[in-house]
């Protein structure tokens, strides 16, 4: 296969844009229509990454290809929804300032025991030998059919997401973040609700940190920083938090446009892209976070549409 | 200690003494490096607090407070060529005038608006990930560091402690002492009381709340920035240095902020001890951060959740 055309640069920045998309879509269920502040995105997100690594380079496999693969991307997603649990339950009774303590601290002990236990993740060496399952001749085509397989996993987020939104389930998250002692006093189980939706959604933020670790081959202690929240956070924030393709759209406009656009087509100096352009970029997302809550907290798209029921009883 | 008291036979009463000696040395050098060291914490943790209280704003921002005090504190002294000391008082002022300009073009207008809480946050945080970056166009990429001799060592209790940490220290004792005077006792401190418990009502009563709210937000920043030079001066300045700090700020005022500023310096001095006797502990201060966070969340859950079955009543 002929792959010329496809630049590698391109490549890579579109498939951080789509799992961006993946994590901002998560998030949306928990900011969006929960209104749980989860600043942990990274913890989770890691936590997966790490814990496939370790299984998948650590253990002697004694079963063929590609078992050893997918039992640890299992296990990194797994560990990352118990992790979720976890952190559900210190948090789900809350209010949001120990919610924001919680999943800020949780990102930091995950980013302190990846430094310290240096026996399992190589510490500030980084882990390395996550390769891809499949071997289909060069770098760029693997890279290219991987890319298809977390669009895949991405795409099937959205359909989750979106079924989620025409559900009773949806309509309980919406409840829980609109007025949960409402809820709760209807009979609605809102811890439950909360726990459960922390745990699947950082099983999800988990699989998708697995699969960007195949893609870049090592994890290092950098790489779990703040700017992977960030970057999910203001895309759904200028998408608009409370739209199912807010998420899509604002992390196209943001992401989208530093890792695609000025990466691969402005005619910038080369010497920028290691220290200016990141800087900028982090500096614009933090601007374009200040400016949508100041000047359209709704976001681009605006707020959620609801069905005709509920949309007569808000009408006064 | 009571049990090891029991276990330990009389005749080897020398093993006990040896035993117990350790713990003292342990328990005084933690005390002294703990104060010491962690003093900028308390410092910070009181501006952090001083803001939450009044407005209930948690103020991500912050963070960048005390690295941009970190930063001016760097400047002045490198620029002007100006000892440790001189340095602090134009740094206090500049952070705090810093810190009420974010407050005057941003949490000021968000307010206006009746941006909710949770967005409050969002807020915070796109600015301090704007500042934290921007300083960089400002001040370079590299690290930068003080221009200063190397502090004369002090014996305290046969811990040897740099004369900056001791300042650091000494300053936090006479800020804290000052802070509470100001609030508990002067006019202002009634004023800035009656603004945090009923907005409304003090307006009434003819406090000026943009006066008392700008007060506070200076007082906070100069807090802030002081300790951003305290941890400058010790080590090195970078763009993370607030950062760093932020979340023990952020659970020394969630745990000990709930009912006056008393809470924040007493639980601050616990952290910082409990910080420095477990890095001693374990030879590895990341672990002992690590109990830290956990066992501050863990307060806060346990006791969020006592508060809400009162709340059920």
């Amino acid at each position: 296969m002929n792959l010329d055309w496809l630049d590698a640069f391109l490549l890579f920045g579109t498939f951080q844009v789509v799992m961006v998309i993946g994590l901002a879509l998560l998030l949306h269920l928990q900011l969006g229509l929960a209104r749980i502040a989860n600043f942990g995105v990274v913890g989770f997100w890691a936590i997966g990454a790490y814990a496939f690594g370790v299984l998948f380079t650590k253990v002697d496999w004694s079963i063929g290809e590609p078992w050893p693969f997918l039992i640890s991307m299992l296990f990194g997603t797994v560990v990352a929804g118990l992790a979720g649990l976890l952190v559900g339950w210190l948090i789900a009774d809350l209010e949001i300032e120990g919610v924001l303590v919680g999943t800020l601290g949780f990102a930091t002990v995950v980013a302190i025991l990846v430094t310290t236990e240096r026996g399992l993740t190589g510490g500030a060496l980084g882990m390395g030998g996550l390769s891809f399952p499949f071997d289909i001749g060069k770098t760029k085509a693997n890279e290219l059919l991987w890319f298809g397989i977390l669009f895949v996993v991405v795409g099937a987020i959205f359909y989750y997401v979106w079924r989620v939104h025409r559900s009773p389930y949806g309509r309980l998250l919406i409840a829980v973040g609109d007025n949960e002692p409402l809820a709760r006093s209807l009979g609605k189980p809102t811890f439950q609700t909360k726990l459960w939706l922390f745990a699947i959604g950082s099983a999800g933020m988990g699989l998708l940190g697995a699969i960007n670790g195949v893609m870049v081959h090592l994890l290092i202690p950098e790489g779990i920083g703040i700017n992977v929240t960030l970057a999910a956070i203001v895309g759904l924030v200028l998408g608009g938090t409370a739209r199912v393709w807010g998420a899509v759209l604002g992390v196209i406009l943001t992401v989208g446009f530093f890792d695609i656009v000025v990466q691969s087509y402005l005619p910038l100096p080369r010497s920028w892209y290691t220290q200016a352009i990141p800087v900028l970029r982090e500096m614009v997302f933090g601007a374009a976070l200040i400016i949508v809550l100041l000047v359209r907290p709704f976001g681009i798209l605006g707020d959620m549409r609801r069905d005709k029921l509920i949309r007569s009883t808000h009408r006064d | 200690m009571r049990r090891t008291r029991k276990r330990v036979p009389c005749s080897e009463g020398w093993v006990l003494f040896d035993w117990d000696r350790q713990l003292m040395d342990l328990f005084s050098d933690s005390l002294v490096i703990g104060l010491t060291q962690h003093a900028p914490l308390i410092l910070a943790a009181m501006g952090f607090a001083l803001i939450y209280r009044l407005s209930g704003l948690i103020n991500v921002a912050y963070s960048e407070t005390i690295t941009l005090g970190a930063y001016i504190g760097m400047w002045i002294n490198t620029t002007f060529d100006l000892n440790f000391y001189a340095i602090l008082l134009p740094t206090g002022i500049l952070s705090g005038l810093i810190s009420v300009a974010t407050y005057l073009a941003i949490f000021r207008p968000a307010k206006m608006r009746n941006v909710g809480v949770l967005e409050m946050i969002i807020i915070s945080f796109g600015l301090s990930i704007f500042l934290r970056h921007g300083l960089q166009f400002v001040f370079g990429y590299p690290l930068r560091f003080y221009d200063v001799p190397l502090p004369d060592t002090i014996w305290v209790l046969g811990v040897g402690v740099s004369s900056f940490r001791l300042l650091a220290l000494a300053s936090v004792v006479a800020l804290a002492l000052l802070l509470y005077w100001f609030i508990q006792r002067s006019g202002f401190g009634l004023q800035i009381r009656a603004l945090a418990s009923d907005e409304d009502l003090a307006q009434v009563s003819g406090i000026r709340p943009l006066f008392v709210t700008v007060l506070i937000w200076f007082i906070a920043g100069a807090a802030g920035g002081l300790a951003g030079a305290f941890y400058g001066v010790g080590t090195a300045v970078a763009p993370l240095l607030g950062w760093r700090q932020f979340l023990f700020i952020f659970l020394v005022v969630m745990v000990g902020g709930v009912r006056n500023i008393g809470g924040v310096i007493i639980v601050g001095a616990v952290a910082g001890v409990a910080l420095a006797a477990m890095t001693l502990q374990f030879g590895q201060a990341l672990y002992a951060q690590l109990v830290l966070i956990v066992g501050f969340v863990l307060i806060l859950k346990v006791r969020g959740r006592r508060l809400t079955e009162a709340a059920k009543v």
